[in-house]
């Protein structure tokens, strides 16, 4: 019997069992790594998606504040509170004027110009606070 | 000699079976995790880490005409307590101290937390201390002791508490503390609008208005996934194997504009201050469209809190409710009569007879409030509301042309208004009339309708001639707030000929002017065309000298309308004691409502635009001359 073949192939067997492992070994790491990388993944995008969900929530919340503030009811209430005298004008407080408002605004600052042109005077706007006689 | 070195035959032999029998050893355990005891294991897992999760669907938002939220969707959470908890992790300490440190770090916690929840420590604590439920003994199987009681490991804390106030909360980790996340509806406005827009009960069902009606759109579909689960039962996000998602619901844009249906609300506020009515209703429509601008009732409710409305005040009675319409009738027997060419405008009646022949029989008419010195002009006949005339032209129709053109105009069945239940009204086939039906009729007695159905009516004149569908949805967007259906106006029917309707137009002008009797309901220069209605209200099977129902239909400006505006006011009680004609109780209202749309609106004036202001508030540009 040949010895040194007999070692030979033992040497063989031995290192290829050992490739094997180290090879089978690598391998299942990786897969593991992979399977890690994933995992990891997977889960930032749960978290993501959670944090997307969250403001989504947060979101519609805010609308609805926003909503509820923006009410007429609640506005109006506000502008009773701080006194502003905000609101819609009565039909009675409007004047309303027959010429084309380019042709007033121009009328107003141009007087001089436009004054023998189209026969307007101008006279600026007054409002007398809460009809009080100057 | 030769080195033998390390790979001798037995070593090599005897690494070799070792690393067999381990490879043995390791197929011997996967054989039997994975062939014998399969069932076992896998069972095992099924119950633990396999999880199917529900993903709810918002529902969709409901939107006024300029997009302004008028029904939302909000998370909301349920806190809850688990007692033992606490108690459970305090065991786990090693010592003492640590117990008692654990046991002072909590109860500061718990401390922090009453201060978020607005409650008091002591009661907080309470929903902290460990406690016990009696059961029978044979269903005592929640814990190792058979001895009739339980613990009670969830009590209640706390429901809708915003995400603002939970992200707080959360912040403290409080042992023992759970929460449950839900969708919850939210309507920002609260009364406004209570009646067209309805409300989700607790249960999520739908219950009136657009919420039930769109609830096909609105309502989206839930979704689920199926996950693995690791020992804390944090979801494995890798092992995601099967998903559904969910569809969420599609927005609902309404054609109500929130700062008109303000407007018609506060003047409702006002109608039932001054004259204490029993029902109060305000319709505002496009004259063009038919679409709904605003629709308000008294009384009406908070839709955040519909728990404390009874039924009765959730009613749509602008579509459920009949009234006598009154005078307000009188408008079909006058286009009727002008439609079928069988008067014109100045065609006179003698209005101060008490009886007539008519088919062979003598008929009364009804006692007119006025008396006439002279015949009546059919314009006459309109801006005096007289009984008698709108009689004699009912009579010259005929029974049958007259009832066609009554139900042309729509009374006597539904609108098709999508919202509540409707009631189509009641209006007589003339083969079941009475001797006096039809001198009573015609004045809009012994026919009873809906205060929507007298506002369309009105509305078919307005659009020249057209009984227009009553809608409310204008469009439908999908979850990203596409457009993904837009409604178009639609005409039920051709009822008057445009001649026919522009003519009732200039002679319900006259209604709203110095010899009408609605002359407070005149806009100078805004053309108001409207009739009053004043119908005395059946009570025990008698009609009441001292309940009324008052109304004013009208619209403006007459020869291009753009607004009708609906005021009914059942039973009111004006404070001097007059009767609530609806001279009196409604067509003030109207020019109230009709004044703010115009500046809203920007309606424009139909004559003199030059119009000198009242009171001096503001001086502009007047033909160089102050006013």
């Amino acid at each position: 019997m040949n010895t040194r073949d007999n070692r030979a192939f033992a040497t063989q067997i031995f290192v290829s069992a050992l490739l094997m492992l180290g090879v089978g070994g690598g391998l299942g790491f990786s897969i593991v790594d992979l399977r890690q990388r994933i995992s990891v993944s997977a889960n930032n995008a749960r978290i993501l998606d959670q944090k997307t969900a969250e403001a989504g929530r947060r979101l519609s919340e805010l609308g609805g504040s926003v909503a509820a503030e923006q009410s007429p009811e609640v506005l109006q209430r506000r502008n009773q509170a701080l006194a502003l005298g905000l609101g819609l004008p009565r039909e009675s407080q409007v004047v309303r004027v027959g010429v084309s408002a380019g042709e007033r605004l121009a009328a107003k600052r141009n007087a001089e110009i436009f004054q023998s042109e189209h026969g307007l005077v101008s006279m600026p706007v007054h409002f007398n606070l809460g009809g009080a006689s100057r | 000699m030769t080195a033998r070195g390390f790979a001798t035959n037995i070593r090599l032999g005897l690494i070799a079976s070792v690393v067999v029998c381990c490879f043995g050893v390791l197929a011997a355990r996967l054989v039997q995790l994975h062939v014998l005891d399969r069932e076992h294991y896998l069972a095992q897992i099924q119950n633990s880490r396999h999880d199917i999760v529900s993903v709810i669907a918002r529902r969709g938002d409901i939107y006024d005409t300029r997009r302004d939220i008028l029904a939302t969707s909000q998370t909301e959470i349920t806190l809850a307590v688990d007692p033992w908890a606490v108690s459970k992790k305090i065991e786990f300490q090693r010592t003492p101290a640590q117990r008692e440190r654990l046991a002072v770090k909590e109860r500061e916690k718990r401390a922090r937390l009453a201060v978020e929840l607005g409650m008091q420590v002591s009661d907080l604590e309470a929903f902290f201390t460990p406690a016990w439920r009696d059961v029978p003994v044979a269903q005592d199987t929640r814990d190792e002791a058979a001895d009739g009681r339980v613990r009670i490991e969830w009590k209640k804390l706390r429901e809708g508490v915003s995400e603002e106030t939970f992200s707080r909360i959360e912040a403290l980790h409080v042992t023992g503390l759970t929460a449950d996340r839900s969708y919850r509806r939210v309507y920002p406005h609260n009364e406004l609008a209570a009646h067209l827009i309805g409300f989700l009960n607790k249960e999520g069902a739908a219950s009136g208005g657009v919420e039930s009606f769109a609830d096909l759109y609105l309502s989206g579909h839930d979704g689920w996934r199926e996950v693995e689960r690791d020992a804390r039962r944090t979801e494995l996000a890798q092992f995601r194997n099967r998903e559904v998602s969910p569809s969420d619901g599609w927005g609902v844009v309404l054609s109500i504009d929130t700062a008109i249906q303000h407007i018609i609300e506060q003047e409702l506020a006002y109608i039932v201050s001054s004259f204490k009515p029993g029902k109060a209703t305000i319709i505002v429509s496009d004259a063009r469209s038919g679409f709904l601008l605003a629709l308000a009732n008294y009384p009406t409710f908070n839709l955040n809190a519909y728990g404390d409305a009874p039924l009765e005040v959730q009613r749509n009675i602008a579509a459920t409710d009949l009234i006598e319409p009154g005078s307000t009738f009188k408008i079909v027997a006058a286009s009727g009569a002008l439609n079928e060419g069988l008067v014109t405008p100045a065609t006179r009646f003698d209005c101060t007879l008490a009886t007539i022949l008519y088919q062979g029989r003598e008929r009364k008419f009804m006692r007119d409030d006025h008396h006439f010195d002279h015949p009546l002009a059919v314009s006459e006949i309109i801006s005096h509301s007289s009984n008698n005339g709108a009689a004699q032209l009912a009579m010259r129709l005929g029974d049958r042309r007259f009832y066609d053109y009554a139900r042309a105009f729509g009374f006597g069945e539904r609108t098709g208004f999508p919202i509540g239940h409707e009631e189509p009204g009641l209006l007589a086939d003339p083969a079941k009339w009475s001797v006096p039906d039809i001198t009573r009729i015609p004045a809009g007695y012994s026919v009873a309708a809906t205060p929507l159905q007298v506002h369309y009516a009105m509305s078919t004149i307005a659009s020249g001639g057209s009984l227009m569908r009553p809608q409310l949805i204008r469009q439908i967007l999908d979850a990203q707030g596409e457009v993904v259906y837009s409604f178009k106006p639609a005409a039920r029917r051709v009822v008057i000929a445009p001649a026919t309707a522009e003519s009732m137009a200039a002679m319900l002008q006259k209604v709203a002017s110095e010899e009408g009797t609605a002359k407070v309901a005149a806009i100078p220069g805004f053309e108001v065309a409207g009739k009053t209605g004043t119908a005395q209200k059946l009570i025990g099977g008698h009609y009441s000298e001292h309940n009324h129902v008052g109304s004013f239909v009208g619209f403006f400006p007459a020869s291009r309308p753009r607004v009708v505006i609906t005021v009914v006011v059942d039973d009111g009680h004006p404070a001097d004691g007059r009767i609530a004609y609806g001279a009196t109780v409604a067509a003030p209202s109207f020019r109230k409502i009709a004044e703010q749309l115009i500046q809203y609106l920007d309606i424009k004036p139909v004559t003199s635009p030059l119009q000198a202001p009242v009171g001096g508030k503001l001086l502009a540009h007047n033909q160089g001359a102050r006013p």
